[in-house]
């Protein structure tokens, strides 16, 4: 798994590539903590190359998505494939976060 | 068609158990969105058995994957050497709660039971722990 970080203006954004399970989720938590620790809590996760997910990825996302809300900040998700899109809806997680289908309407979606 | 690989339950496993259901699932026939679900549920019940099995124990820590498949279902067997958990004494997770209330965790059996038609579980000294999850096929490949 590889996790790439960039800034667009207020917005952080944290596309992943590869797959989230017990191994990998460790890296992606540190990832969004970092962030959130440094105050950047407007968050999108671009998960367009993410091909596989398991119950490990939901913990981080929602930590992630708890961590940033209570900040009044964020994470929104971008461009999920399907099969990570059917782990999100089996456990109920398309009613906590909100998903946009490309990065640039995950971003639009802050308000200015 | 039956195969089986025994490893080490640790988390460099989990890849190399789903690369398995994913080759074995293709060389049985079996479409894309069982094979799926298959390497869902597999992983969990393997991650809980990498997470919490062998917890406070000494090496070596073996785990097994069993996979068969016929014309009607796949079947897929974990075994280990852990503590024995029962999952029917796992909690099911609340998925209307606000997100202020969800909690994080207790989500890899809830997929387990969304995601296979069944799943047995037994526990005896002398054999040890064994999961077995049956899939239905829900139809041949690429007609689904």
């Amino acid at each position: 798994m590889e996790i790439t970080t960039v800034r667009r203006g207020s917005i952080t954004v944290i596309a992943i590539a590869g797959s989230i399970d017990g191994m990998t989720a460790g890296s992606l938590v540190s990832s969004f903590r970092e962030q959130v620790s440094g105050g950047n809590i407007r968050i999108v996760s671009d998960f367009a190359a993410v091909d596989y997910t398991s119950s490990a990825g939901l913990r981080a996302l929602l930590e992630t998505v708890k961590e940033t809300r209570q900040q009044g900040g964020d994470l929104r998700l971008a461009a999920v494939q399907p099969e990570v899109l059917r782990v999100l809806e089996l456990s109920g997680f398309t009613h906590i976060l909100k998903l946009f289908p490309d990065v640039e309407a995950a971003v639009a979606s802050f308000p200015a | 068609m039956k195969r089986e690989i025994r490893l080490e339950a640790r988390p460099e496993s989990l890849k190399v158990i789903r690369d398995f259901i994913e080759d074995s699932c293709r060389g049985a026939g079996v479409a894309r969105s069982d094979t799926h679900d298959l390497k869902v549920a597999v992983d969990e019940a393997c991650s809980n058995v990498v997470e919490h099995g062998y917890k406070g124990r000494r090496e070596p820590f073996p785990l097994g994957v069993l996979f068969e498949a016929d014309e009607k279902k796949i079947s897929v067997a974990v075994t280990d050497r852990g503590t024995p958990f029962d999952p029917a004494r796992a909690p099911e997770p609340d998925l209307e709660a606000h997100w202020r209330d969800r909690r994080i965790g207790g989500l890899g059996w809830h997929l387990i039971r969304r995601l296979v038609d069944e799943a047995l579980y037994e526990s005896t000294e002398e054999a040890g722990n064994r999961l077995t999850l049956i899939k239905r096929r829900s139809s041949p490949e690429g007609k689904n």
